[in-house]
């Protein structure tokens, strides 16, 4: 039993905050997903990600012949947890090229596909922004039900449908599409695959999704008799619900190192505000009101940490994780709520400040985790579609769906 | 990184876990529970046999000179399967301390009979208020004519009924603030001026009220130095803390095992009530309490056993493990339903000792403080 980060992974987590020092400005803020909307915020994100390739970090995991590093999963998970903690932007890519569509094309796709598409990911090229066209208006939850429909007509799919919560589409090159290619499969889930569509193709519409906080995250995404070349399927015609449980294990494995990297740096910020911050001539960090909630806090964080270890530990081992990702992302949601209700309880009437006001308190961090956690518990499977899994898969009960 | 036990790790759990289901089955705690003694003699003997005692002990007293995390997934087991008896307070309680501040004399004069299992030992530390403060310790031990003089009630003193020695801290100088003035001293628990009284408790676990009436103290049995009371005090609430979260943490994987099973066997409306997720998300809680509470716990005793400071990972664990024990035993009494309820099922065991492990070494608001002050509050 040893429980200790290595020197290797030590030493990187120091050059991680040397570069945090030196490319992130001291008064920016990483609002998670937010990069998305705005354009400059697009600019700079996408700045960063390119230094961070040249860091050798934005896809340290990947083989040396597609750019990456080949680093351990225990670095990978201190990168997770430190750039979050220092709100470095850019290691997403628009979340989908970086964490799952390379992996899964290592694992899936054909040579000439990964020599054309990993090494644009791999330089933080606009050309490597995927979106993902998974979610559609009647498959959420129940993802096997989609419909958009990819017919095959000699060297090329027509694809005919629609996607929706389309995370930056209106950044991306290229969607990471599932289409439904044997409509009469005797189970849907046989009859899924797996396409790579240009998001120049003639016959795709992007439309704005506001988020309630009024930022463009998400989007809908029409396929109207888009052409896609049948050399852009990837792995085997409708086998493409497998290879993607696979991929969604992938985006899921590093969320709780994400959350505590984050929550982490959150906790510092709101012990520093209540350590000068008087209510009734005491200081908050007096009240013990206050000193259990954060205490009970820095004990969720504490478990989270615990959690990140064991399943990068197990992946280490060659443990391909399905029940550990969920759980670590089930017990992260609950603990981001947990952050975020004591934040802005804390903050009080300032909760409600917006993050741009001149009355705002510690950069509007708080109002932006309130405003995020609900979506950030919906997306990538709900709380109730993990523990699902965990129930079926770690505990051996009954699909209950 | 290792999350892995050793070999040698693994066979003792296994040894622990086969021994405790054979020798120790729900009827016979039940038994225990309405006894006196509160403990089986036979079974303390087999434990002392198999090393139990002297687990992490030097081999000089007679000990198998284990790690100290080996002497955790041993209380996850007896917690897993429930061993009532003087164990924990002669083990971690006392030999741990004695082992740490005791003088050759006393080490080896004690410390062989703890490994034989002839001798049982309890720490008489908490007064009438059962708080773990400095300040609510107020016994004390007087200096007359060459030797000490204690007076004073210690409550809630753990199988003090079958104990043959006590370890006792006391005030020996009123005169200093709460944490400098307190000494410990080894007494046989059989001297004149001792009055124990059993205090009747829920889960028929011995706790007892002993009154110490002008009890003479030579000064060689004070053990370590005058005054050093509350570093032995910081030693064993350290200690004896994560050993006390490894048995809840094996206690709270037992309930969510039986749970888990009845949930796959019990049927109402033509199901297994596994199927339905108003239990089915219900399980998967107490799994994630479950295995967060694990992790910690062997954090905690990695921490311990490397010599790493670790009061803030030993305090956040105790609150980790009061939690989740009361929230997984309520799951499981639930979950089980009528039957949970009743006297006729084990369940209720679980559910009945959360209070004795929630207050023992520090409730949840002490050990909340103690996260709130290491973490810059």
């Amino acid at each position: 039993m040893d429980f200790k980060l290595s020197e290797k992974e030590e030493a990187l987590r120091e050059e991680i905050r040397r570069f945090a020092k030196a490319e992130i400005p001291q008064d920016f803020i990483n609002n998670f997903l937010d990069e998305e909307s705005r354009d400059e915020d697009w600019a700079f994100t996408m700045s960063i990600s390119k230094k961070l390739a040249r860091k050798g970090w934005l896809v340290m995991a990947w083989p040396k012949k597609y750019g990456g590093q080949e680093a351990s999963y225990f670095e990978r998970m201190v990168l997770a947890m430190e750039a979050t903690y220092w709100g470095i932007p850019g290691l997403g890519m628009g979340i989908s090229g970086t964490a799952w569509v390379g992996p899964s094309l290592m694992l899936y796709g054909n040579e000439e596909q990964r020599q054309k598409y990993l090494p644009p990911i791999a330089s933080g090229d606009p050309d490597g922004v995927w979106c993902t066209g998974y979610s559609e208006p009647n498959a959420g939850s129940d993802f096997a039900n989609i419909q958009t429909r990819a017919a095959r007509e000699g060297d090329e799919y027509i694809v005919n449908g629609q996607k929706v919560w389309t995370s930056c589409a209106h950044r991306a090159r290229w969607c990471w599409l599932a289409v439904v290619t044997d409509p009469n499969a005797p189970k849907k889930q046989h009859g899924i695959s797996l396409l790579i569509v240009d998001m120049k193709s003639p016959g795709i519409t992007v439309r704005p999704l506001l988020s309630y906080s009024g930022v463009h995250i998400f989007n809908e995404v029409f396929f109207d008799n888009v052409r896609v070349p049948a050399a852009n399927l990837v792995g085997v015609e409708n086998r493409g619900w497998y290879q993607l449980m696979q991929s969604l294990a992938y985006e899921r494995h590093s969320v709780g190192a994400q959350i505590y990297g984050a929550g982490k740096r959150m906790l510092e910020s709101l012990v520093e505000y209540v350590a000068e911050t008087k209510q009734d001539g005491v200081l908050l960090s007096q009240n013990p009101v206050i000193r259990h909630k954060l205490a009970e806090r820095a004990i969720e964080l504490e478990t989270l940490k615990m959690l990140s270890y064991e399943i990068t530990w197990k992946m280490s081992q060659g443990v391909v994780p399905i029940y550990e990702a969920s759980r670590n992302k089930a017990y992260g949601d609950y603990i981001q709520e947990q952050m975020a209700y004591t934040g802005t309880e804390i903050l009080g009437a300032y909760s409600q400040v917006d993050q741009n006001s001149k009355f705002v308190k510690l950069k509007g961090a708080i109002q932006h985790l309130y405003l995020l956690f609900p979506g950030i518990t919906i997306a990538a499977g709900t709380d109730e579609i993990e523990k699902n899994i965990i129930g079926q898969f770690k505990l051996g009960l009954p699909k209950s769906y | 990184m290792d999350f892995n036990f050793s070999e040698q790790q693994n066979m003792l759990r296994n040894e622990a876990r086969r021994f405790l289901a054979k020798e120790c089955p729900k009827s016979k705690v039940k038994e225990l529970e309405k006894e006196q003694e509160g403990y089986d003699l036979q079974i303390w003997r087999d434990m002392a046999d198999m090393g139990w005692m002297g687990l992490v002990l030097p081999e000089e007293y007679g000990g198998l000179n284990a790690d100290f995390v080996d002497l955790v997934l041993l209380m996850e087991e007896m917690g897993r399967n429930i061993l009532p008896g003087p164990f924990f307070s002669t083990v971690a309680l006392c030999a741990l301390p004695l082992l740490e501040y005791g003088n050759d004399v006393q080490k080896a004069e004690y410390l062989p009979q703890i490994t034989r299992g002839e001798k049982i030992w309890t720490l008489a530390m908490t007064e009438s208020s059962g708080d773990y403060r400095a300040s609510a310790l107020e016994a004390e031990a007087k200096l007359e004519a060459g030797e000490y003089v204690l007076s004073g009630d210690k409550s809630f003193v753990s199988y003090a009924n079958v104990a043959d020695h006590l370890l006792v801290v006391a005030r020996t100088d009123k005169s200093k603030a709460p944490e400098k003035g307190l000494t410990f001293f080894t007494v046989d628990a059989r001297k004149q001026g001792i009055h124990i009284e059993t205090i009747s408790t829920l889960t028929g676990e011995k706790q007892c009220k002993v009154s110490f009436k002008n009890v003479k103290i030579p000064r060689k049995d004070i053990l370590g130095k005058v005054g050093q009371g509350w570093d032995i005090v910081e030693y064993i609430m350290r200690k004896a803390t994560v050993l006390k979260c490894a048995e809840v943490s094996g206690a709270c994987q037992a309930v969510l095992d039986m749970s888990n099973t009845y949930a796959k066997e019990r049927i109402q409306f033509g199901k297994p009530i596994g199927s339905f997720q108003a239990i089915q998300h219900k399980l998967v809680d107490m799994l994630i309490d479950v295995e967060g509470l694990q992790y910690l716990v062997h954090q905690a005793a990695w921490l311990v056993s490397t010599g790493a400071p670790c009061d803030l990972q030993i305090a956040m664990t105790k609150v980790k493990a009061n939690e989740v024990y009361r929230r997984i035993a309520l799951s499981g009494v639930k979950i089980h339903g009528a039957i949970g309820f009743t006297m006729d099922h084990d369940i209720g065991l679980y559910y009945r000792r959360v209070l004795g492990a929630e207050f023992v070494l520090g409730d949840t608001d002490l050990h909340l403080d103690k996260v709130a002050a290491n973490i810059g509050l």
